[in-house]
Order: C-alpha cells, then sequence, then structure tokens
C-alpha cells in the first residue's frame, strides 16, 4: 500500500519493478520471436490433438503427402493429428452434423460450397495468421477474400483455388487451320469447325460443379455480373447477359452433343482423354488424366489463357478451397499452428498437386511456379490469378449466391436455353429463382 | 397399558371383535388388482418398448421437422424464429417445387408398376422347382443387399453418355447407331431418358424386395386350396386372382407400404445419378429438401419441402391400412 508519498525516480532511471516487467517482456518477445521463426509450436500443444477433415483430392499424391506432412508435424509438436478424407459433395452434410452436435473435427476443408459466411458465427477467427501470412508472402490475391470475410473479419485461411482455362486439341486445330482459342469467338469457330469432322467440343450443361464455374466464366468474361459489388442484389437481368445466353446457345447447336446435358465433374475429362473432344474448358485434372490414359492425344493437348470475352475482357471463375475451424474445437491453438505451417509449405503442396493448386498468396504465384512454370505447355496458368473470380463476380461469395449455386440455377438458365426456351423467358424464370434466394436470406 | 386389558377382561374381548369386524370387512379393490388390469398392465409393459422406441426414433424427429418447418432455422444459427407457413409458401412459389413434387408422383406410380410385374413374375419363377434354386434366390436379392452408392455408381457408368454399355450392346443388336449419331441415347442428359434411367435404377434395386415378399405370401397359401380351385377348373390367372390375392392380401399390401415409403424417401438414386438435372427434368422432394435443407443451410425451408412427402404419403397409408383393417385378417 502507498504512503501517500510520491515516488521520486529521476528521468531515466529504471526502477526494480519496471526493470522485472521489461525484461521479463523481452525474454518472452524474444522467445516467441525464436519460436515463430522456428516454426516450432507453443509447448502447449503437447499432449493435445488435432482432427482434420479434408476432401479427396482429385490428385491422389496430393492426399498422400498431405497425410504424411500433417503426421509429421503432430510429431514434431507432441501432437495426435487424424486426418479424415470424404468426397467435398459431402463436407456441407457432416458440417452441418457437426455444427449441430457441437463436436467434431477442429479444421474443415470447404471446396466450392464455402460456408464460412453461414457459419461464421461459430467458426474461429483467423484474422490474425491471415494478416500474418499475407504480410510474410507478398499479400493475397484480390478474390481470396471474397469467400471468408463477414464483417472486416476474416474466418478461414484460402489455401488453393483450382482454374479452369481452355484445353485444346492442336493437332486438330492446326490440321483445319484454326486459331487457338484465345477469344470465346475462335473457340466457336472451332467448335463448328470440329463437329462436323467427328470431334465437338464441350462444356458440362447438367446439375454439376463444373457448369457452375464454365458458364459463369463465359457469361463474366461477356460482361455480365452475378451480383452488384455489395453482393445483396442480383444483376443477372442484363443486355450483357443475354449476349451470352445467345452465344451459348450457338456454341451448343454448332459445336456440342446432348451428352452435355448428362456430365458429371469427371466426364470431360474422359472426353478429351478419348480423343474425341476438340476442346473442353476444364480443370487441369483433365490434363493430367489424358497424360497417363491417351499418351499420343497428351501430346497435342494444349493449355490456353481464359478465352476473352467480346470487350477483350476475361475472367476465370475458379473453384476455391478454404479451410475452417471450429469456435468449439478443442485446439483452437493447435488448428492456427496448423494452417500457418501448412500455408508455410504451400508451394511443396503446389508440387505435390503436380500443378494444380493455384496459390492464393501473391509471393507463391509469382514466376516460375513449382511444375507449371517449368512445363512449357502450363506455363499460361501463371498469368491467371489477376483474372480468378468467384461465384457471385463481382460481389462476394455470399450464402444466397451459395444456395444459386446448390440449385443449380445458373446452369438451368443456360441450360433452358439450349433446349430451346426463349432466352426471354429463361431469364425470367431465373431472374425470379435468384430474387427469391435474395429475397429469403435478406428477411433472414 | 392397563393390567386389565393385559388379562383379557371384557375390553379386551370388544376389541377382539373390532378387529374380527375389521378383518372380514369386505376390502375395495384397488384397479389395477382385477385380472383384467393386471393383463391389460402387463401388455401395456410389453408394448411400452416399442411405443418408446417408436416416440424416441419416430415422434421427436418428425415433431423436430415440424418445428423447422415452421422457423427460419439455418445450419449457421441455433436461434431460429417463428416464421409461419413461410416456408411452404416459399416452397410453392418456386417452379423446381412444382416440378420436383410431378417427378416425385411420376416415380412412385410407374417404379411401382414396374415393381410389382417384376416381383410378381420373379416370385412365380422363384416357387418353380429347379436345379440350383437356393444359389437362385440367393443372387436375386443381391441389387437390394449392395450398397447403394456402389450400385448406382456402376449404374452411372452403365449409362455414360460415350462409354455406355447398355448402348454399345443396342448399337451392336442394330438398334441405334454409333456414338455421336442422332439415334445415339444419351441416357442422363435427355429429360424423359433420365427420368427413365432414374426409375430403372430404382425398380432394379427393390424388386427383389417386392419378389421375396410376394414370395413369402406365395408359399403360405396352402396347395390343398389352389389344387381345389384347379380341379373346380380355375385357369393360372383366376386362380391368382381369386385365390391367391385375397389369401395373402395383408402381405400385399404391408410390402406396398414399405415400397411407397422407401420409393418416396429414396434420395440416393437421383442425387448420385443425376442430381436432379437435366434442369429440373429429374428433381424429386427428398433431393431438393436436402440440396436446400443441408447444402445451402436453409434446415426450415428444407424440412418444409421434406414435409411436403406427408400429404402424399399419408391418404395412402390410411387407405391401405383401412382396407386391411376392414378385411379384418
Amino acid at each position: 500500500m502507498s504512503d501517500g508519498q510520491p515516488t521520486l525516480t529521476a528521468p531515466g532511471s529504471i526502477g526494480r519493478r519496471r526493470f522485472l516487467k521489461v525484461s521479463g517482456a523481452a525474454v518472452a518477445g524474444s522467445s516467441l520471436l525464436t519460436m515463430l521463426d522456428a516454426r516450432q509450436a507453443p509447448a502447449q500443444l503437447k499432449g493435445t490433438t488435432l482432427r482434420i477433415l479434408t476432401w479427396s483430392h482429385f490428385i491422389p499424391a496430393y492426399d498422400v503427402w498431405f497425410d504424411k506432412f500433417s503426421a509429421e508435424w503432430g510429431e514434431k509438436n507432441g501432437v495426435k493429428v487424424r486426418v479424415d478424407h470424404i468426397p467435398h459433395l459431402e463436407i456441407p452434410a457432416r458440417m452441418a452434423a457437426e455444427f449441430a452436435a457441437g463436436a467434431g473435427h477442429d479444421i474443415i476443408l470447404n471446396n466450392s460450397t464455402i460456408l464460412a459466411r453461414l457459419y461464421y458465427k461459430s467458426l474461429l477467427d483467423m484474422t490474425d495468421i491471415y494478416d500474418q501470412l499475407g504480410k510474410k508472402y507478398g499479400g493475397w490475391i484480390p478474390a481470396a477474400k471474397s469467400p471468408i470475410e463477414v464483417e472486416g473479419r476474416i474466418y478461414g485461411i484460402p489455401m488453393y483455388y483450382i482454374l479452369l482455362p481452355m484445353l485444346w486439341r492442336k493437332d486438330l486445330f492446326e490440321a483445319n487451320g484454326l486459331k487457338p482459342p484465345d477469344t470465346w469467338e475462335l473457340a466457336r469457330v472451332a467448335a463448328r469447325t470440329l463437329k462436323p469432322k467427328g470431334n465437338p467440343s464441350g462444356i458440362a450443361f447438367s446439375h454439376c460443379n463444373d457448369a457452375n464455374l464454365n458458364w459463369r466464366s463465359l457469361m463474366f468474361s461477356f460482361g455480365a455480373t452475378e451480383t452488384d459489388a455489395s453482393g445483396d442484389n442480383p444483376t443477372i437481368d442484363t443486355k450483357e447477359m443475354r449476349e451470352t445466353l445467345r452465344f451459348a446457345k450457338a456454341l451448343f447447336d454448332e459445336g456440342m452433343t446432348p451428352e452435355v446435358f448428362s456430365w458429371d465433374d469427371a466426364s470431360d475429362n474422359r472426353f478429351l482423354a478419348s480423343g474425341i473432344a476438340g476442346w473442353i474448358h476444364d480443370a487441369i485434372s483433365a490434363y493430367r488424366t489424358t497424360e497417363s490414359t491417351n499418351p499420343p492425344v497428351f501430346k497435342n493437348t494444349f493449355v490456353a489463357m481464359e478465352p476473352a470475352g467480346p470487350g477483350g475482357k476475361r475472367v476465370s471463375v475458379s473453384a476455391p478451397i478454404v479451410f475452417l475451424a471450429w469456435k468449439f474445437s478443442k485446439n483452437p491453438t493447435g488448428a492456427k499452428e496448423y494452417l500457418t505451417h501448412l500455408v508455410d509449405n504451400d508451394k511443396e503442396g503446389m508440387i505435390q498437386s503436380t500443378g494444380y493448386n493455384m496459390p492464393f498468396l501473391n509471393d507463391n504465384a509469382k514466376k516460375p511456379m513449382p511444375i507449371i512454370g517449368a512445363d512449357p505447355k502450363l506455363q499460361i496458368l501463371q498469368d491467371f490469378p489477376k483474372i480468378v473470380a468467384f461465384f457471385g463476380y463481382p460481389g462476394p461469395y455470399t450464402p444466397q449466391i451459395q444456395e444459386v449455386a446448390n440449385l443449380f440455377v445458373l446452369p438451368d438458365i443456360f441450360t433452358r436455353v439450349a433446349r430451346g426456351q426463349s432466352i426471354d423467358d429463361s431469364v425470367k424464370w431465373g431472374v425470379g429463382e435468384y430474387r427469391r434466394i435474395f429475397a429469403k436470406h435478406k428477411r433472414a | 397399558m392397563t393390567g386389565r386389558s393385559q388379562s383379557g377382561g371384557p375390553d379386551a374381548s370388544s376389541a377382539r371383535a373390532a378387529a374380527v369386524s375389521v378383518a372380514v370387512r369386505p376390502r375395495h379393490r384397488r384397479w389395477f388388482e382385477g385380472q383384467t388390469s393386471r393383463r391389460l398392465a402387463f401388455g401395456y409393459l410389453l408394448l411400452a418398448p416399442a411405443a418408446l422406441y417408436v416416440a424416441l426414433l419416430v415422434g421427436i424427429p418428425f415433431l423436430f421437422s415440424l418445428y423447422l418447418a415452421v422457423s427460419d432455422a439455418n445450419v449457421g444459427d441455433p436461434v431460429a424464429r417463428f416464421v409461419g407457413l413461410g416456408n411452404f409458401r416459399a416452397a410453392w412459389e418456386m417452379d423446381t417445387f412444382w416440378d420436383a413434387l410431378r417427378n416425385s408422383i411420376v416415380f412412385l406410380v410407374v417404379a411401382a408398376i414396374f415393381k410389382s410385374l417384376l416381383g410378381t413374375s420373379l416370385a412365380f419363377l422363384l416357387l418353380q422347382s429347379f436345379k440350383g434354386k437356393k444359389l437362385v434366390r440367393a443372387l436375386v436379392v443381391i441389387p437390394f443387399t449392395l450398397p447403394i452408392s456402389v450400385s448406382v455408381l456402376s449404374w452411372k457408368w452403365m449409362y455414360d453418355s460415350q462409354f455406355s454399355v447398355i448402348n454399345w450392346g443396342l448399337n451392336k443388336a442394330g438398334l441405334i447407331g454409333a456414338y455421336g449419331s442422332e439415334s445415339w441415347p444419351v441416357w442422363l442428359g435427355q429429360p424423359h431418358l433420365a427420368l427413365i434411367a432414374c426409375i430403372g435404377v430404382n425398380v432394379w434395386r427393390s424388386f427383389p424386395f417386392s419378389a421375396i415378399v410376394l414370395l413369402a405370401g406365395f408359399t403360405s397359401v396352402p396347395t390343398e386350396v389352389l389344387d381345389a380351385a384347379r380341379v373346380d377348373g380355375c385357369s393360372f390367372f383366376q386362380r391368382f386372382r381369386h385365390v391367391v390375392t385375397p389369401m395373402i392380401f395383408p402381405i400385399l399390401i404391408i410390402g406396398f407400404l414399405f415400397d411407397t415409403v422407401f420409393t418416396l424417401s429414396d434420395l440416393s438414386v437421383v442425387y448420385l445419378l443425376t442430381q436432379g438435372g437435366p434442369g429440373s427434368a429429374t428433381q424429386i422432394l427428398p433431393v431438393l429438401a436436402y440440396q436446400i435443407g443441408i447444402q445451402a443451410g436453409s434446415l426450415g425451408r428444407g424440412a418444409a419441402i421434406a414435409l411436403m412427402l406427408v400429404p402424399l404419403l399419408f391418404p395412402a397409408l390410411f387407405l391401405m391400412l383401412r382396407n386391411l383393417k376392414r378385411r379384418d385378417w
């Protein structure tokens, strides 16, 4: 207790208490820096458990690496790590079950169906490590925040995204005097020329993720948009959208066969690998599948930049992959430490995925990127980060857009037009569906 | 106590008399002491586990889905508000909902017809005596016992737009043209074919169940009755119509009930084959409810759509059970 007498301390002199505070803080700070520098997890992690739910990657070798990587991190830090792989389409149901039970995995991967905005109240705030990683690796690409930001806070760590470029058969193009599909118009000319010769082209119209992604790339490149910048209002009833639909109808009639209405996410891979396709617009898993199953076709399969729309605009709609962590996780520190370590090893992940995983961090996106930077046919993919967008463009990736995507409303608009319904009626139907979904979320 | 009472004087005798009168007074038996009541109580006791089972596993989830259907519950928010019939109204405003309702009914009726025909035929075949009958009986249940994801994925390959073995067979038989020709069917890409393909898988999976139910019924019909009908000059179809069917009617009804419920609530076949596409050509209520309720996270609206199955199922179940009761079997 003070005796009421002022304590006289000479300016610049250090008292006993102050000395202890300053020296204590210095020791703690230096230990933390050393620990961070060495990427050593805090001691309190020892003896804990970390459960990770992830998808079955399209490149199986990546899963082998991922499991090993996670186990090694666990051994190093004394954490028992368990990794569960399930098909990505089952993840929303699993998340709903874990949320209802208030228990389950600590970390959950979301692929394309990004549920951060739906569950953000129950998710771990990752703003600190998101900012820290951004600073460390030259910032995140512009599209990175869209799926995981809610009210200025970040509720997930973007890991990688999957590009869907144009994969085209150079031999067929050259044999028919066609130019590479650098614009959608050139792609249409090629489709129209090659179909009668037994080499139709293809983009899925069916209820699959590829359809959701590919038709959005086309419409955004044509200058159409899905929502306004706030993401609160749908904007599909435009001249540009009608122009896109007119083009899509012609593309289907002239260059595709009805099988595109039945495709799943792997059908176009098989279509390319079979040697039939003139071009497809798909992830490079199709390219890799062809490499292993049909080397002669693979030799002539090339990857093109996202085709430009009539105004020269290029937008590549990609599938984001992010990791979320539950707030009820028993090991939030471990979750953050693990994710930081995973991002620190992002380049290794890119290598293991054979160039399938595209980086969200600017430094990792610098040329030459691992694998794709060394492959002359894939080098073009390094130019994509500038034009990547996600569902809802130019608005954010909201729950209402998620619902629109889950119900395949956009591919259904294209399907209606391709099947002969008028563009006005199809747009009217689509606008009705969008408005109904948006209105419901606004009320909520 | 006094000394007199201890010695057994007049007070003691009156007390004994009183005690005797108490002992002989007719005692009112409580409700549970009667033999009928005891039997009833015992019966209820035996029923209790089943009642508890139904209440816990059927009643509570049903009530919970009712609660969800009138709330704005979503997967990410544990607090829900009452929205009345808003979710049902929202569903009715969707074109896709009406497509799903129509497809669900078509699916149910067409599948039921084919399962009845194929199930009956198979049951009759399995009634015959032939070598390897036991093996065949074991084999026919394979579609029903295989994990649905495995069998449906196999069918997905068989329906593949490019590598369909069905199309290959039809092509070899000269019934369709080559791949890429106009006559090459795209099973999961053409609206009507897609619905037929989905129904086909459902029928393939379930008709062995119908056959086994019917087989159980057929074998319970005494051969003397059938012989008597034969002696009276009944043809095969007359025996089936007037002898066998009435005798196995309860089994038929129970089998039909099960099948109706299984078919209407079957999510997997359509979800794995087409996810309701192309367009909404194969959309059915369970898939739509799953897509909206779980994948998009709107539990309230998903529950409302799922509950739309109840008005479809309830009258059918009610009529069938009432019919069964009237027959007093």
